[in-house]
């Protein structure tokens, strides 16, 4: 039982500092002064560094919920349905998930990055020596930043997969364009988008308080910046799946 | 050979062909020095074993939400027995290979690339060279043929994960008939799916370790090119597998 025990017991006290730094930060966001210009300033940077990965991931993705989904209605008949199928997967799921994880291995882990190396070479121990507050200047405006620039790149992640999934049926199967686009909002409603939204602030929120507390917190070298990196990617998609868990429960699982 | 540093398409290209030329260094490397095969045990329950929670946790989400949204998109058609079959054949098909890949990615890959950048940095790498040992064999190979036992193996897993709790959230949430469930699964799969899931695990590893190893042989020094190196190497395989697995699902199922 020891080991268990204390393995138990680490984790449960990196929870609670990880609730500790929430605490903090959540009280900076909330009292002035907010440095609005820094988190558009990193809104910018975070979007545009994570835009090709997201397009490149999403769009491939929206070609394959296309092929796919093209095979089995095929076998029904119903090829109709294609594009409300391709609009209700990419823009509940794939494209907050996707476009998610890779924000969380471009943009979190960069963020992480950056911290780790700022806390290596005592970079945020000198801003606190000169009674600059480093929570406030350097972690809360990367934190808001990831969760501004996640709902843009999910806008644009499902822009993209759109066009994969219109693109493999009509371009490369030889479906017919128009009734594609006829149905592609036959299953959904400006609900869902803005159900992705939501979905995707919270993620960036995850996304971001995961990669500064690792990026905070990181000690032992350069290593220690690889492994901060490293546990920023992972721990990041684990809270904010089990989050998407949650919320697509909350959106779309009470039809019954 | 160093890292290249030109304008963006240029540093595209020639980062393409650097890797390239990594590549045939190594297929060279190997075939001259053979695998350690000591190091492979060590390094299979690396990559393997220790991203197993990681990734079956994420599975089981992945399959309770292909459940929820399934069922939110097939009741208004009247096709709620579909479930077991969306929630199948979306799993078996691409999200299993897809999602093993990409964590394995995220967890073994920036290990691999933090691991050999520090290598670099510390100048260890070029120790091993000193000592007469290839470093592309004694180093990458292990991890290769580590990624390639041990990938499909996560695939099998992430698939059976998803359909558990695709199923449990169909029976015990949404409140489907369980047996419907299963029986719709079944029929939508075929055994050579499974086979077509392992293909594209084991391609999807030999793209994720040269990638990853590739970034770290040739990190840049200092704390932030570790964390460079890191991130680039996850995101670049990550996006690579994605766009490689439109290709394959087009050659495998497309006909």
């Amino acid at each position: 039982m020891g080991p268990i025990r204390r393995s138990l017991e680490t984790r449960l006290a990196a929870l609670g500092r990880v609730g500790a730094f929430a605490g903090a930060l959540a009280w900076r966001a909330c009292t002035p002064p907010l440095f609005g210009r820094a988190i558009l300033g990193h809104v910018w940077s975070t979007s545009t560094r994570c835009l090709p990965p997201v397009v490149a991931v999403t769009l491939p993705f929206g070609m394959v919920v296309s092929l796919q989904g093209l095979e089995i209605f095929r076998v029904f008949g119903a090829e109709r349905l294609l594009s409300s199928l391709v609009s209700v997967t990419v823009l509940r799921e794939l494209a907050p998930v996707m476009a998610s994880v890779l924000i969380a291995a471009q943009g979190g882990s960069s963020c992480a990055a950056e911290l780790g190396a700022m806390r290596i070479k005592e970079e945020l121990d000198a801003t606190a020596v000169m009674a600059v507050d480093p929570l406030r200047v350097h972690v809360l405006p990367r934190l808001l930043g990831l969760a501004l620039s996640c709902p843009l790149l999910y806008v644009a992640g499902s822009s993209a997969g759109l066009f994969g999934g219109w693109f493999t049926a009509v371009l490369v199967k030889n479906e017919p364009s128009g009734i594609f686009l006829q149905s592609l909002w036959a299953l959904t409603t400006p609900l869902d988008i803005w159900a992705g939204v939501v979905k995707t602030v919270v993620f960036g929120l995850c996304i971001g308080l995961v990669a500064s507390y690792h990026g905070t917190f990181a000690t032992g070298g350069a290593a220690g910046v690889g492994r901060a990196v490293n546990d920023t990617v992972v721990h990041s998609v684990l809270v904010f799946i089990s989050a998407n868990y949650l919320l697509t429960s909350a959106f779309f699982g009470a039809t019954t | 050979m160093s890292r290249p540093a030109e304008p963006l398409l240029l540093r595209t290209l020639g980062g393409v062909g650097h890797y390239a030329l990594f590549v045939a260094a190594f297929v060279r490397a190997v075939r001259r020095h053979g695998v350690p095969w000591g190091a492979v045990l060590g390094e299979s329950y690396r990559i393997g074993v220790l991203s197993l929670p990681v990734l079956l946790v994420i599975a089981g989400f992945v399959g309770t939400n292909l459940a929820l949204q399934g069922h939110a998109a097939f009741t208004p058609l009247g096709g709620q027995r579909l479930v077991g079959l969306f929630v199948s054949l979306a799993g078996v098909r691409e999200l299993a290979p897809i999602i093993a890949a990409s964590m394995v990615a995220a967890k073994a890959g920036t290990e691999m690339a933090s691991q050999l950048g520090v290598m670099r940095i510390r100048e260890q790498i070029d120790a091993l060279e000193v000592m007469a040992v290839n470093p592309l064999a004694f180093l990458v190979a292990p991890r290769l043929v580590g990624i390639l036992l041990v990938l499909p193996a996560l695939t099998v897993l992430s698939i059976f994960v998803m359909v558990a709790s695709g199923y449990a959230v169909a029976v015990h949430q949404l409140g489907l008939n369980g047996h419907v469930f299963l029986e719709f699964a079944t029929t939508g799969i075929r055994p050579v799916d499974f086979l077509y899931g392992q293909i594209k695990g084991m391609i999807f590893g030999a793209l994720i370790c040269t990638v990853s190893c590739w970034y770290g042989y040739f990190c840049e020094s200092g704390p932030e090119g570790v964390g460079r190196a890191t991130n680039r190497a996850v995101v670049t395989s990550a996006v690579l597998c994605v766009a490689l697995n439109y290709f394959l699902s087009e050659i495998m199922y497309g006909r």
